[in-house]
């Protein structure tokens, strides 16, 4: 058995647009208020893990240096959208084998306007130039597949993101902060058949930071610690005469992250899930074992997902409403259900949270993240 | 741009997708000589078997639809007009093709259609050449087509 590790603090930079602000700047906000969070000096951190796609050569020094030059060891972490949430699990690997006892990450992201491009690597290449290789167009190919298999709806889809924004409208750092009602998702420009425009989370600059330290080290700081009690990490494997997993092994990673916890899906209280796309979450519920399989289109519709349903899903409005600063946004997963679990998510907390679920995905790389409390 | 005229210009594949031209058009495929995998775009190491070093094959000209969008703008950079139909198309050699649909009213694609390879002009490149890319089209029903 190695070391606990607890998620000791954790803060945003409000996500949304702000090109007057510096990738250090978004940033430091976040790092400050993660340190503040904590009860932690920067000083006391033992090691460093920045987690971003597009920033740049040595952005991780750039970005802790904002808060403090202590001499210690600093990691860029890239796995494309789901980069700080492996930042942390490689923070967590290091506190859980003895190596050290607090570490920090942040996840940043500073967003051009417009479509996500490059899926295809950095040499475009034919996909590209044929106009093959567009993303919300891998999600609504992975939608119609999932229609014709099990008869899901584009109105279950489209709830997704009503839900999304709905609990959007409660979070003050999200980037979307209004209600839609399902005609306003469904009316919205149609981006790729059957997904609109608000069905697609939007781009977004913003930053989050998590400090996690081991169990012992918590105990000076917190008397009530929220647990990283389970880690699992995937990338799509190949499977004879199979289709490609676009967005890679959901199912296999979670059951390796439930196993690891010693919980099943039922134990779920509060859960976060990679929604770039509205059919991401209905995917999700059922990979995730939150339902069985081709029902989640009719579960997320019935408000099963909600802040008030069996399991509530994106109570931050999720990368929908959120936002998907695609570095940062595994930090700010980890940090609403930090929230949740010490029941401190004001208006959009889940009554009596105990155990949460993370998932974060960066085109075919799968974080799972199970919390204690 | 150079003068040109009809009988120098020559038709060149779109740069990345291998493609056969002439009369007999064709996707040229990876094979594993060891188990008999098929694999688009071509590739070195068999992910089946890890065999290295595969065969180049044509492969068949026909395959099902296996899912589809219709994406209603076009990346910036890409030879496309909005909106047309991105799609999957699966080859009897169990191998995934990613493509563009032609030749067919976005509204009338279904999951499970027979499709057939076409390939079309996609741009002129710097020396007047027509650049050629594949796409799928509607194709009547029956059994698939051998390769060559």
């Amino acid at each position: 058995m190695g070391e606990r590790v607890v998620i000791l603090g954790v803060g945003l930079h409000p996500f949304g647009r702000h090109p007057e602000k510096s990738v250090g700047d978004l940033s430091r906000v976040a790092a400050l208020a993660a340190l503040k969070d904590a009860g932690v000096e920067f000083k006391d951190i033992q090691a460093g893990f920045c987690g971003h796609v597009v920033q740049g050569v040595g952005t991780g020094l750039r970005t802790f240096a904002e808060v403090g030059m202590t001499g210690i060891p600093i990691t860029n972490v890239e796995l494309a959208c789901a980069s700080s949430s492996r930042a942390a699990m490689l923070a967590a690997d290091s506190i859980h084998g003895g190596l050290y006892d607090l570490a920090m990450v942040i996840g940043v992201e500073k967003m051009e306007r417009g479509l996500l491009s490059g899926v295809g690597g950095a040499e475009g290449g034919y996909q590209s130039r044929m106009g093959i290789a567009l993303m919300p167009a891998l999600y609504a190919m992975m939608a119609q597949r999932h229609m014709h298999l099990y008869g899901t709806k584009h109105e279950h889809f489209a709830q997704v993101s009503v839900k999304s924004h709905r609990n959007g409208a409660l979070n003050p750092n999200a980037q979307y902060q209004k209600a839609l009602t399902l005609e306003d998702v469904l009316n919205s420009r149609m981006i790729a058949d059957p997904i609109t425009l608000y069905e697609c989370s939007p781009t977004t600059d913003g930053a989050s930071a998590v400090i996690l330290a081991s169990e012992k080290r918590a105990r000076q700081y917190t008397n009530e610690p929220v647990f990283m009690d389970a880690w699992a990490g995937g990338t799509p494997q190949y499977r004879r005469g199979e289709p490609d997993e676009i967005e890679g092994p959901n199912e296999l990673v979670a059951q390796q992250a439930y196993e690891q916890a010693g919980i099943g899906p039922d134990d779920v209280d509060v859960a976060q899930v990679h929604d770039a796309f509205s059919p991401g979450e209905v995917f999700l519920v059922e990979e995730l074992g939150f339902c069985p399989k081709g029902e989640g289109g009719p579960f997320v519709w019935e408000g099963n997902t909600a802040i008030d349903g069996r399991i509530p899903i994106n109570t931050d409005g999720g990368l929908l409403s959120r936002g998907h600063p695609i570095g940062a946004t595994g930090g700010a997963m980890i940090t609403e259900l930090t929230l949740q679990l010490r029941g401190q998510a004001g208006p959009r907390q889940v009554p009596n949270a105990k155990t949460a679920l993370m998932h974060n995905a960066g085109i075919g790389g799968v974080n799972v993240i199970a919390f204690k409390r | 741009m150079g003068t040109e005229t009809s009988a120098e210009r020559k038709q060149v594949p779109l740069k990345g997708a291998r493609l056969r031209l002439g009369d007999s058009p064709a996707l040229l495929g990876s094979r594993c000589p060891d188990c008999g995998e098929h694999f688009y775009p071509p590739r070195y190491v068999c992910l089946n078997c890890y065999r290295e070093g595969l065969e180049e094959v044509p492969l068949s000209t026909r395959g099902e639809l296996w899912t589809y969008t219709i994406a209603r703008m076009a990346l910036p950079g890409s030879l496309v007009t909005a909106p047309y139909v991105i799609a999957q198309v699966r080859l009897p050699e169990g191998v995934s093709v990613a493509t563009v649909l032609s030749e067919v009213e976005p509204e009338a694609v279904r999951i499970g259609m027979p499709l057939e390879l076409v390939v079309e002009k996609a741009s002129t490149d710097s020396e007047g050449n027509d650049v050629m890319t594949f796409k799928f089209r509607p194709a009547p029903d029956g059994s698939s087509k051998d390769p060559s």
